[in-house]
């Protein structure tokens, strides 16, 4: 028998009618809106006999979905910020939508367009990825020292962006700044560039560039990361160095570094997968690789070999994330 | 060996540490600080090392006087005095010998201690320490993997290796259960005793203190209240410290002697 209970139970929360009402009068405003602001000529017409109700269709649409999302939200009983939230969502993926055309329904309209090459697609050249196994050296090994070199230098910037290793500060504020301005700008970014300045494959530097390029935009995420961690040290441990008479350096490699190991690890697996499907996209900027495979096959409409190319890179990080499990595993 | 001269210790929020804390602490004795939480025993015995920098006063450990802005000079009087944490702060990924030698750090260049290769004689020291703990056996094992009282043991040998002269701890045993609290205070009193060297402890364990100390000084909010040996530290005194009778949490439960 259920204990009974002298006092009673509270009633579940009943959110306020009024801010609901409220809701819906905005999501009538933003019907409004839609209909003024309309690019699309779909019009639904609702005959009632003796007069012709019309509107325009996919504002319409979007009316009955609010209603019924603000209907859903009041019957669930969610609060009324969670009903203006669902409420935005809604609003803002109308108005994305109708900004850039967005629908679906434009695929099968083209489908004399696409069917061809997805059914190419369908059908990979399997010895075509051998014949690019040079390039796929060129991508890993681009991944492989981009990473060794990346994660070293962002150890070094880490240790001075975290306030809990720096030496003051100052420091660590200038350093974290330089950081998120590294890190601001996009691999595609840093490869145009190191490709504009240095050269790309024209010159036989494009994996010089990749590399690069790499090189910035692993050093954004692994400082970033690793001065986080640092951050969320056990500050014992670095007491302790310190009563010992220990110097900034050797309090770091002493007391942080070695709790932070496992996580730089993480960090480093990481962006050694990231720096692969990088490599991958950054050939089309003319770093070289795998990525300037894909490009020549896709610009000369072989889609059989890009489906290859693409189904091998899919299963190279695939191996590459099992072997970065396997590392955890070992290490922790 | 250790003058404190009307140490005021004030934080950057105004609050009070220390208040005109005047003492004198000669070389080899065990000094057992007790006092409630809050009571300045943690900042007293930070102030010594530098860990809390004193805001006015003098403060003398040997023939050097203590200047908590020179990071070179607290370096250096780091090197000679050690200190031991309630919590252990080993670092637990970390061998027990490496953790050991970290209390070489002074006296180890940088690029040693950056590479992990020390030099023999460190090594040696070491070792040395680990075998007067008794737990030199366990010299290569991780030290997360070490029970609490090994754990402390380990720290203390920490100590050791700086060849310290004065030892400072801070709850040392308040995280052990009786019969390894009993034991580490044992070691810490017999270590202090053969090397002589001068040792201050915080505990809140009444009977801990009266067994194993020189001189007891109680602190109530942030001043020096009591200073004398242990048979001057009766029940009655000790309330008068506290401000509220004793309770049961003040004592730890006898020592099992089979230990």
């Amino acid at each position: 028998m259920p204990p009974t209970s002298t006092t009673t139970r509270p009633a579940p929360p009943r959110p306020s009618g009024l801010v609901y009402l409220g809701l819906a009068g905005l999501a009538v405003v933003a019907f409004i809106l839609f209909w003024i602001t309309r690019e699309s000529g779909d019009v639904l017409l609702i005959p009632l006999g003796f007069v012709t109700l019309w509107a325009p269709l996919n504002p319409v649409i979007a009316l009955v979905v609010m209603l019924a999302a603000l209907a859903l939200c009041f019957k669930a009983r969610i609060g009324t910020m969670g009903a203006f939230g669902a409420l935005a969502f809604i609003i803002m993926s109308y108005w994305a939508g109708a900004t850039i055309n967005f629908t679906l329904l434009e695929i099968p309209e083209r489908w004399s367009n696409v069917e061809p090459r997805l059914m190419a697609f369908m059908d990979p050249n399997w010895s075509y990825i051998w014949t690019v196994r040079d390039q796929w050296l060129i991508t890993i090994s681009m991944a492989v020292v981009a990473t060794l070199i990346g994660c070293a230098i962002g150890l070094v910037l880490a240790m001075y962006a975290s306030p809990v290793s720096s030496p003051n500060k100052g420091t660590s504020q200038a350093i974290k700044a330089i950081n998120s301005v590294i890190r601001s700008i996009p691999d595609v970014g840093w490869a145009l560039l190191f490709v504009a300045f240095i050269g790309g494959t024209a010159h036989g530097l494009g994996p010089m560039a990749g590399i690069l390029a790499l090189l910035m935009f692993n050093i954004g995420i692994v400082a970033k990361l690793l001065s986080e961690t640092i951050d969320a040290v056990n500050p014992g441990p670095v007491e302790a160095a310190d009563a010992s008479g220990a110097n900034l350096t050797q309090r770091n490699r002493l007391a942080i570094l070695p709790q932070v190991l496992p996580g730089f690890v993480s960090y480093g697996l990481y962006v050694f997968e990231l720096n692969i499907r990088a490599s991958a996209a950054l050939g089309i900027v003319g770093v070289g690789g795998i990525g300037s495979a894909m490009m020549l096959q896709l610009n000369r409409f072989q889609f059989e070999n890009v489906a290859a190319i693409l189904i091998a890179l899919i299963a190279v990080v695939l191996l590459v994330d099992m072997f970065s499990m396997y590392i955890r595993r070992k290490l922790l | 060996m250790i003058t404190f001269e009307n140490i005021d210790v004030v934080y950057p929020n105004g609050f009070k540490g220390l208040r005109n804390v005047n003492l004198q602490i000669n070389k080899g004795e065990f000094v057992a600080i007790v006092g409630l939480s809050g009571a300045g025993k943690s900042t007293l015995i930070r102030t010594v090392n530098g860990l809390v920098p004193f805001t006015s006063g003098t403060l003398t450990v040997g023939d050097v006087v203590v200047d908590p802005r020179s990071k070179t000079k607290l370096r250096r009087l780091r090197s000679r005095v050690g200190m031991i944490f309630q919590s252990f702060n080993l670092v637990s990924r970390v061998s027990v010998l490496n953790n050991v030698l970290v209390g070489r750090s002074a006296e180890t260049p940088t690029w040693r201690s950056l590479l992990g290769w020390y030099r023999a004689e460190d090594k040696e020291l070491a070792f040395q320490s680990l075998e007067r703990v008794g737990i030199v056996d366990k010299a290569y094992m991780r030290a997360s993997s070490l029970s609490g009282g090994q754990q402390q043991r380990v720290a203390i040998a920490r100590v050791l290796a700086q060849d310290p002269e004065v030892i400072l701890a801070d709850e040392p045993v308040a995280s052990l259960d009786p019969p390894t609290a009993h034991k580490v205070m044992r070691d810490l009193r017999r270590i202090q005793q053969e090397l002589g060297i001068t040792t201050i402890v915080n505990m809140h364990h009444l009977d801990l203190a009266r067994s194993y100390a020189d001189r007891i000084i109680g602190m109530r909010g942030g001043e020096v209240v009591f200073d004398g040996p242990v048979e001057e530290a009766t029940d009655e005194v000790i309330e008068q410290v506290y401000q509220r009778s004793l309770t049961a949490e003040d004592i730890v439960t006898a020592d099992t002697a089979s230990e």
